[in-house]
């Protein structure tokens, strides 16, 4: 009982029609070089550049006919099909010579020919219906690489939630929460004011990370920025129009689930930047399980209790405390710090090639200086008989610097327990080394700086 | 290119719009379902300008409907390979440059743009020549040419070159 279709009658002189002109036109771009307009060329020599002109000139007499008449069917059939061969002649040509370096609406952007196999990478957060092969990617990573490099920049590549920002649905509210809001509803009216915007058209409600203003201000000084988001389009989107209102930062560099190659995996593959010169900022390790020397990871920033709750943690929510992560001493901008570091032993302390530095051993080395000069001792942290250096906590150590021991020793400066009555933690101690626990290592990688030691005190156990 | 041209259309009617005003309905909703699409045949329909005829109608067994073949003409827009249009960029990046149409959405990639001209980044990403006189950028209007077309039910893409003589800018938006 539908009435979808109201089947459209075509009169089939006007199909005609445009297959003809079609034809008319294809034979004219054919004829690559520009012909020129006088057909009394006195260059008869030159057989092909003849016989093109004799072509063109019987053209327009054709077009003219056709202004003329509309009716087509006149026009002998040998004309169409020596018209046709030709074509077909000149993209069997084409198909040799052109590499198709990517496509535009399934159409090659070099040669205009449709392709009918889908290849190559789909770049939709550019503009609709862009694909780029493989070759034309590296290409292009590599002209821009130059320039970038001419501009002192290198790469960013952003995570939105739980990095730059906290989002939850506004169903997920808590009652605390919406009293707090309610009792907030005069600085809501202006979300920029408080970074918190309430977005009914899309039922949410975002609070922007404490310092991500200045965060990506200046950080745009030193990199190109993309936004990577495991979030849908228009939600990536959105989130970029409250980051960045004025446009500067993420022009066209919006990357949503929906471009990505692989389920559930960010990868490089969308940028258009060298692996050797992006680094990422997520709060989620193994969304880029291939790019793990490119990641610093970042903190997660739960603003809403809904987000606490993903996690498993049963806790108060900033929000329902009325409260906010500390802005100067915060994450974002811990890893700016790290970030000028990076950037700054990348342009201005390494010697030789420029094109041949790679971003990823300098992060390296920044995270080596962390926690240089710090000798660790884990106590009661890893379970018994496991590899004590194939322990996370071990290996982050290391990468901030820390030489890491099973045994003591006077040289050992850090004991990292979660029992105080351990002979490893008594130990400590007594020789008045630093007893921390498990906690603090992770908020040194986190925050890029070492932290006192006083705040990670190891409680007695309630056993003891 | 403009056409202006004869086409035809089964249009089913509601029965409630049988009375005094049923041509009327007909063509009302002719405009609404028919301007602003796209055909791959005859490409995007710019504007109805005239009926020419309304068939006799047919009932529809079971709902009542009527069909009515309705003949009309209507200005037409498609572009073709070879063409040379007039277009306004829209976006620049280092692939290339998007310029649109009226409806017609075009690529040009940095191969189809002259080696002159390079590719410089920033707020206003643009193509210049090195010594400076020509510059696309967004809101550019260029003359371009078209290699390929591409024509949906509700989009046109097409690829496009300035690399040949006479194509490239022919209105310099910073210049004003
Ligand atoms: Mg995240
Ligand atoms: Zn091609």
């Amino acid at each position: 009982m539908s009435l979808l279709t109201d089947s459209p009658v075509h009169s089939s002189s006007s199909d005609d029609f445009a297959a003809f002109l079609d034809a008319e036109l294809n034979s004219n771009s054919s004829a690559s070089s520009p012909v020129e307009e006088d057909g009394d060329d006195e260059d008869e020599s030159n057989d092909e550049e003849a016989e093109d002109d004799n072509e063109l000139e019987g053209k327009s007499v054709k077009r003219c006919k056709v202004e003329m008449s509309a009716n087509i069917h006149e026009h002998g059939s040998t004309s169409h099909t020596t018209l046709e061969h030709k074509i077909g002649k000149d993209k069997s040509l084409k198909i040799d010579i052109c590499t198709h370096p990517g496509s535009f609406g399934d159409m090659c952007i070099l040669c205009g020919q449709r392709l009918e196999e889908e290849s190559g990478v789909t770049f939709g957060y550019i503009h609709k219906g862009l694909r780029l092969a493989n070759d034309e990617i590296v290409r292009l990573r590599n002209t821009d690489m130059k320039n970038l490099l001419r501009h002192k920049k290198l790469y960013l590549v952003l995570d939105l939630d739980h990095t730059l920002l906290n989002s939850t649905l506004l169903a997920h509210l808590t009652p605390e929460e919406e009293e707090y809001l309610k009792s907030q509803t005069d600085s809501l009216q202006d979300g920029s004011r408080v970074n918190l915007f309430k977005l009914d058209f899309i039922h949410m409600m975002t609070k922007l990370r404490p310092f991500v203003h200045t965060f990506l201000k200046e950080a745009s000084e030193m990199f190109d920025m993309y936004i990577y988001t495991m979030g849908d389009r228009p939600y990536a989107l959105e989130m970029a129009r409250l980051l960045d209102p004025n446009k500067e930062y993420f022009h066209a560099k919006v990357i949503s689930r929906d471009d990505g190659t692989q389920r559930h995996q960010k990868g490089l593959d969308v940028v258009l930047g060298q692996e050797s010169a992006v680094l990422i900022l997520d709060d989620t390790e193994n969304a880029w399980t291939k790019h793990k020397d490119n990641l610093i990871l970042m903190e997660r920033y739960h603003y809403f209790k809904s987000s606490c709750r993903q996690f498993g943690y049963n806790c108060k929510s900033l929000l329902e405390l009325g409260k906010d992560e500390n802005e100067p001493g915060g994450a974002l901008a811990s890893v700016l710090k790290a970030l000028k570091q990076v950037h700054s032993m990348f342009f201005d302390e390494l010697g030789g090639d420029l094109a041949g530095r790679d971003v990823r051993q300098v992060l390296k080395v920044v995270r080596k200086e962390v926690l240089k000069g710090c000798k660790i001792v884990f106590s009661r942290v890893f379970p018994t008989r496991y590899q004590a250096a194939d322990h996370h906590l071990w290996k982050m150590a290391e990468q901030l610097g820390a030489t890491c021991n099973t045994e003591l020793d006077p040289s050992v400066t850090h004991v990292i327990s979660t029992d105080v009555g351990t002979e490893k933690s008594r130990w400590a101690v007594k020789e008045k080394k630093f007893l921390v626990n498990p906690q603090w290592i992770e908020a040194v990688n986190f925050l890029w700086r070492k932290l006192p030691e006083e705040n990670y005190p190891v409680k007695p156990t309630k056993e003891e | 290119m403009f056409f202006h041209i004869v086409l035809e259309r089964n249009m089913q009617l509601h029965p409630r719009h049988f009375g005094r005003n049923l041509r009327e309905h007909l063509v009302s909703k002719l405009m609404k379902d028919v301007e602003g699409t796209c055909s791959g045949r005859h490409g995007f329909v710019v504007a109805i300008t005239g009926v020419d005829s309304i068939g006799k109608g047919l009932i529809r067994d079971g709902t009542g409907f009527v069909t009515f073949p309705v003949k009309y003409q209507c200005v037409v827009f498609r572009p073709f390979k070879g063409e040379i249009l007039e277009a306004v960029v829209t976006m620049v990046n280092k692939m290339g440059f998007f310029a649109e149409a009226g409806p017609v959405q075009i690529f040009v990639s940095n191969h189809l743009i002259p080696d002159d001209m390079e590719f410089q980044s920033g707020d206003m990403p643009n193509y210049t020549t090195s010594d400076g006189s020509v510059k696309i950028q967004k809101d550019s209007e260029v003359r371009l040419k078209i290699i390929g077309t591409r024509v949906d039910a509700t989009e046109i893409f097409c690829i496009g070159t300035i690399k040949d003589d006479f194509l490239g800018v022919i209105n310099d938006p910073t210049a004003v």
